[in-house]
């Protein structure tokens, strides 16, 4: 090998494009309803994980999920620092002893975006290059 | 009842091939969710008879479900009730139960109110624990969360208040104080036991108060939280002379027995990190009773505690492990009863390895696979997994038991 610190850097910067990548990969959509313009980190993990359920303008928000995918897997890691499988279990607990309901899962960003357009309060996520026409992005505090 | 629970396993093997998704409709323009759930387990241990199974020949009666349905009226205002009905040896038989029903209206995300017939939250599992699916193992720690004795903690009937309060870079803290009545399973361990003494309850239960507060720290995957419960429990029924006096005495008399203190305090953590979790909990609970009409008290101190671990290795396969541990001190002025004099005798303690691998065949259906390790069976005159009357030949110090569960959800 002639040039390890080549391969090495190649590496590193390559592990770092990855790890960087994931959180740039996915944005937050909502319907035209929700008020608010940027929504916190902890306000999105709050959504998502049921505790929360209006956001610091007041608007009502529901969550929508996708059931999985690079921005859902995305959206886990960064978001919520839950596998998908301790998702669901969480999402189950609350199911089967009154607390909430089992949020609104659909198959890919479209879908999300064209129910996120139509239903008041929604709330959801996509990956950054998906077309979100009709439904209002929000920034990240 | 053999029989019946091998229907009732075949048709639990059928069932997830069939079903595999929340079945949801509208009425009134409103959004109703229904959900469903069951378990059949098979246990089988080298001598003693565990949780009224007879589980040294090979049991499957082990067999569990439930059904909910549940809608949100408005943004802040759900309802909800689910319906839930076990057998489990000599335990439940098939008597179904409202296990919630749910009014809940959150005013804000710090402040909420529920009524009804409201699952009691206590530590990190108590109002979880009948949910076999979502978790690791196929038995909880029974120190920590007996089976036998669910009813006396599962639910109240009464009201909670309950929120989330965020402490910015400091985590979040989540409430809950209740208040209401607890009523206690007939079918259960401790009804079970006091036939034994020629007792048969018709009412068991009484009010119930509590509070759980829990901790997400800054940590990222830690949460720590504690629970306190007191009770004042009454049971009523009759008891049978010639069991309590001799056969020389004949006859039935109304019996009673209530708790003067009753009290349960409980402290608790979690960790996750990725794939791995780490659960440990601790539970004293203390008992002052009257029993036998006032004739005679038992004070009953008991100590909890397990650790427990659990790694998904991969989206199919999730292996854990616990070490469970129970230990009682205890006095009563009822003839006949005296304690052990040391904590080492297996009368006066149960402990439990556990090894579990978990099987998730689908999205809805999985299979775990159980080893137990106990030693000890804590005595006859507590309800903690081993009982006289189902082990009429005597109890044996150690016992290991494999127990393979399947449970399906949707």
């Amino acid at each position: 090998m002639k040039h390890p610190q080549f391969f090495l850097f190649a590496t590193v910067a390559g592990l770092c494009a990855v790890v960087t990548a994931s959180a740039a990969d996915v944005k937050i959509i909502a319907n035209e309803s929700v008020g608010a313009a940027s929504i916190s980190a902890d306000e999105l993990k709050g959504v998502f994980l049921a505790t929360k359920t209006s956001l610091s303008d007041g608007s009502h928000v529901v969550p929508v999920l996708e059931k999985g995918g690079p921005a859902h897997e995305a959206f886990l890691k960064d978001y919520l620092g839950k596998t998908d499988s301790a998702l669901e279990t969480y999402y189950r607990s609350l199911v089967f002893t009154g607390k909430a309901s089992m949020p609104k899962t659909l198959g890919a960003d479209a879908e999300v975006v064209a129910y996120v357009a139509k239903t008041k309060g929604a709330i959801g996520y996509v990956s950054a290059d998906a077309a979100t026409e009709g439904v209002k992005t929000l920034e990240m505090k | 009842m053999k029989t019946k629970s091998m229907l009732v396993a075949a048709a639990l093997s059928l069932a997830p091939g069939l079903l595999n998704a929340q079945f949801d409709f509208t009425l009134f323009d409103k959004s109703f969710q229904i959900h469903s759930f069951a378990s059949e387990g098979f246990a089988y241990s080298n001598d003693n008879n565990y949780l009224t199974m007879n589980t040294s020949q090979g049991s499957f009666a082990m067999t569990d479900g439930g059904v909910n349905i549940s809608t949100q009226l408005t943004d802040k205002f759900r309802v909800g009730a689910q319906v839930y009905d076990s057998n489990v040896g000599q335990l439940g038989k098939w008597h179904p139960t409202l296990d919630w029903a749910t009014a809940d209206y959150r005013f804000k995300d710090w402040f909420g109110i529920r009524g009804g017939k409201v699952k009691t939250v206590m530590g990190l599992y108590n109002d979880t624990q009948d949910l076999a699916f979502l978790q690791t193992f196929a038995l909880l720690p029974q120190s920590m969360y007996p089976l036998d004795m669910r009813s006396s903690t599962i639910a109240h009937e009464g009201g909670d208040i309950y929120g989330e309060v965020p402490l910015k870079r400091w985590g979040g803290l989540s409430y809950t104080a209740y208040a209401g009545q607890r009523q206690d399973s007939l079918y259960g361990g401790y009804p079970y036991l006091l036939h034994t003494f020629g007792i048969s309850i018709q009412s068991y239960g009484g009010l119930v108060v509590g509070q759980d507060l829990r901790w997400r720290t800054p940590l990222k995957g830690l949460l720590v939280g504690a629970s306190h419960m007191d009770e004042e429990i009454t049971g009523t029924g009759t008891v049978e002379l010639s069991v309590t006096h001799g056969p020389s005495f004949q006859g039935i008399t109304p019996y009673w027995e209530k708790s003067n203190k009753d009290q349960t305090n409980q402290v608790y953590g979690q960790y996750t990190i990725g794939n791995l979790r780490v659960d440990t909990e601790y539970r004293r609970y203390w008992r002052d009773q009257e029993v036998f009409n006032g004739t005679a008290e038992v004070t009953t101190d008991v100590r909890t505690w397990y650790i427990a671990g659990a790694y998904r290795v991969s989206r199919r396969l999730e292996l854990g492990s616990y070490y469970s541990r129970f230990s009682d001190n205890w006095r009563s002025t009822v003839p006949g009863q005296v304690e052990a004099p040391n904590q080492s005798d297996p009368s006066r303690h149960l402990y439990d390895k556990v090894v579990t691998a978990r099987v998730d065949l689908t999205r809805y259906w999985n299979v775990k696979v159980e080893g137990h390790f106990m030693d000890g069976w804590a005595g006859t005159f507590y309800p903690d997994g081993f009982y006289q009357a189902a082990n009429p030949n005597g109890i044996a110090p150690k016992t290991n038991m494999i127990l393979v569960r399947t449970g399906w959800n949707f």
